[in-house]
Order: C-alpha cells, then sequence, then structure tokens
C-alpha cells in the first residue's frame, strides 16, 4: 500500500478515510485533526493555561505531548491512585515524560490524602471505578480551579466518546447525554474542560504514540476486569469494520443534530454556587463527595 | 516460522509463513485497527505478508474486555 500523499510505502491504513499514509504525512494529518478540534469546537487559545490530567497511557501522554509540539503551555497532572503493580509504574512514565521535555507535573498522592483506592474500597465496599472516577475528577477540578489555570484537558478519544455516546443511547441516559461532548463549558469554582483528540480513533493514537516514541504505559488496572465500555468498543468497531466512517460520523452527528436540542439537566457539581467548608470544592451537600469520603475512611481507620 | 510477539502481555507464538497482515488478523480473531503490527520499528499495512524468519511485535490497542 502506497502513501496517499507522497506515494512512499504506507506504514498507517485509515480506512475510515480510504487512504494510508507513510509516517510523515500521518504525523501531519495526524496534527491537522487536533488543530482542527481545538478551533472547531474553540477550545482554548495559545495564550491560556492548560491543565492536562494524565493516566500514564497513550491517550493522555500523546496529548500532552502533541500540546507540548503546538507551543501551548500544557502542564501535566498525575493522581496516584496507589494500586500496588500499577500505579507506580504509571507514575515513573509520567514523570520520565516531564523530565525528558523539561514540563511541569503536579501529583496527588492518594496515599497523603488518606484516600488511597485499594483501601477505599476494601473499606467502603464501593464499586472500584466508581469511586476512581469521583475521586480523580475532584482533584482535576479543584486542582485546575487553584492553581489558576483556563484549561482541563483529557485524553478521551473517538472510540471512548462513541463507546459512551452508544452507551448513554442505549439507555437514554438524558443527564449524561447532555454532557457528552468535546467541550464542556466552565461553572462555579469549575474551568472549562476539553477533549482535543476526540476525532482521532485509539488505532491512530497508538500509531502516532509509536512512530513519536511516546514511552507509555500499557498495563491494564487490576481492578477494571471486564469494564462494560471495552464490550461497547468491540462492538463499534464491529460497526465500523463493516461500515468505515461510521463511528466519527455518528459522533459528529450527535454534536450537530442532537444535542442542540437537549436541555441541560442540573448537576450538582455545576448548578451549585455552594462549597465544601472544608475543601472549597462546590456542592449542594453540608460536605462534597470527597471529604464525605475522608470521614468515612478515617472514621473505619 | 514467522516469531509473533504481544506487547504488553509478552507472549510469545510461532505461526507458519508466509501470510499476509489481513491473514494474520483473522487467524488471531483480531478486528483490523484493534492492534498494530509491527516489524523493524515500521507498522505493516494489511496487504504486507510475513515470511518465516520474520520477527512481529503485535500491540493490542483495544481489547475485547
Ligand atoms: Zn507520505
Ligand atoms: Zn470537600
Amino acid at each position: 500500500m502506497k502513501c496517499r500523499r507522497c506515494g512512499k510505502q504506507a506504514e498507517i491504513e485509515l480506512r475510515s478515510h480510504h487512504t494510508a499514509f507513510c509516517r510523515d504525512c500521518f504525523k501531519l494529518y495526524f496534527l491537522r485533526q487536533v488543530k482542527r478540534a481545538i478551533k472547531e469546537q474553540h477550545m482554548f487559545s495559545p495564550r491560556e493555561r492548560i491543565l492536562v490530567a494524565v493516566s500514564g497511557g497513550k491517550d493522555s501522554l500523546t496529548l500532552w505531548h502533541i500540546l507540548l509540539e503546538l507551543g501551548y503551555n500544557a502542564s501535566g497532572l498525575f493522581v496516584d491512585l496507589k494500586i500496588g503493580g500499577f500505579s507506580e509504574h504509571a507514575r515513573e512514565k509520567v514523570e520520565k515524560f516531564a523530565q525528558k521535555r523539561d514540563a511541569k507535573l503536579i501529583i496527588v498522592d492518594l496515599e497523603k490524602e488518606g484516600i488511597p483506592i485499594p483501601k477505599v474500597v476494601k473499606k467502603t465496599g464501593k464499586e472500584p471505578c466508581a469511586i476512581c472516577g469521583q475521586v480523580k475528577r475532584y482533584f482535576f477540578n479543584r486542582i485546575a480551579y487553584e492553581q489558576k489555570f483556563h484549561i482541563l484537558a483529557t485524553g478521551h478519544n473517538l472510540d471512548d466518546e462513541t463507546s459512551r455516546l452508544l452507551a448513554n443511547l442505549l439507555r437514554w441516559q438524558m443527564s449524561y447525554l447532555v454532557d457528552q461532548g468535546p467541550v464542556l463549558p466552565p461553572a462555579y469554582r469549575l474551568v472549562k474542560k476539553v477533549k482535543p483528540l476526540y476525532r482521532l480513533t485509539e488505532y491512530e493514537i497508538a500509531a502516532y504514540a509509536f512512530i513519536n516514541n511516546i514511552d507509555y504505559f500499557a498495563g491494564k488496572c487490576p481492578f477494571s476486569k471486564g469494564a462494560t465500555f471495552l464490550r461497547y468498543k468491540h462492538y463499534i468497531n464491529q460497526i465500523e469494520y463493516e461500515f468505515p466512517g461510521t463511528k466519527l460520523d455518528f459522533y459528529q452527528g450527535f454534536l450537530k443534530k442532537m444535542k442542540p436540542f437537549l436541555t441541560p439537566f442540573q448537576r450538582e457539581e455545576t448548578t451549585s454556587s455552594q462549597v465544601c467548608p472544608r475543601c472549597g470544592y462546590p456542592t449542594l451537600a453540608p460536605l462534597c463527595g470527597i471529604c464525605r469520603l475522608k470521614e468515612e475512611i478515617e472514621k473505619a481507620g | 516460522m514467522i516469531q509473533v510477539r504481544f506487547f504488553p502481555e509478552n507472549k510469545e507464538i510461532k505461526l507458519e509463513g508466509p501470510l499476509t497482515v489481513k491473514q494474520l488478523f483473522r487467524k488471531l480473531n483480531l478486528l483490523p485497527q484493534t492492534a498494530l503490527v509491527i516489524r523493524n520499528g515500521k507498522i505493516l499495512t494489511s496487504d504486507l505478508t510475513l515470511k518465516n524468519g520474520d520477527e512481529v511485535e503485535i500491540r493490542i490497542i483495544t481489547s475485547r474486555g
């Protein structure tokens, strides 16, 4: 297979675009997709300070890599979940990445916060993925706001977005559908959230990470055994295989044709102008979810 | 034989060549574009053929869950 742009041997096949590229031309294509996402969705300007939520995986490190390459002022935030045999390896990759590029990295250590994930799961019996998501979201939001970042960027890709969209549609989860999209506007004490990789598939990101020598962590979280969203990804990829291009059309169609009709649901975090007296996080309750959790863990000893 | 190493699992298998990348995917029950096939530092497109003696790495991108 030859590169459509320059005729050299191709390395990356893009079935959805009925084309293939060599690595140099693929890089151009990839950067163009990111720039287009940033511009079309009015994500941010070159002057704004961006906080990238990094897990050590291919998506978030690729996002950080690209934002730095494009000259943006992008710092990283890593939440060390303290999941043995997993978090320390992810952290090492993130630290090396930041060192190599002389980029600013902020680390939240859940041990120091008193809520390492394995302990929380053991003491409360809560579902690990749900609690982990809640804790990460809390620190991403809080640190972005407190350290005066303008933007919180995450590495969500087209596969993440479409599998979530499908899952939400199948259950008509209106409150989730409203919030779905590449940009979530700012709210009281919450900075704007963006997903600059939303136009790119996991395959494209993995290929980009490989040809750019981005050293990422590919291990699996021991808690996420057969997460259901992976099933949805698989089903969507099966449809994409038979009808190339469906994924991007499905998502873009939702944004253009459906989303404008959805009236914003009231989310606790965004509707409240009341804050947690302990940590300042927006909440309607007397204490925010994380401060309540900390209390629960302390009591349990 | 073709030496196939899986990343990140580090598992290894051997397959009888020649085999196109497309056939390799079918053999391993993988959908196209859910894994990268890498030989000598290059990603291979589905039309390319693997020969006996080749060493390839397969990076699984999307697992079935
Ligand atoms: Zn080319
Ligand atoms: Zn609080």
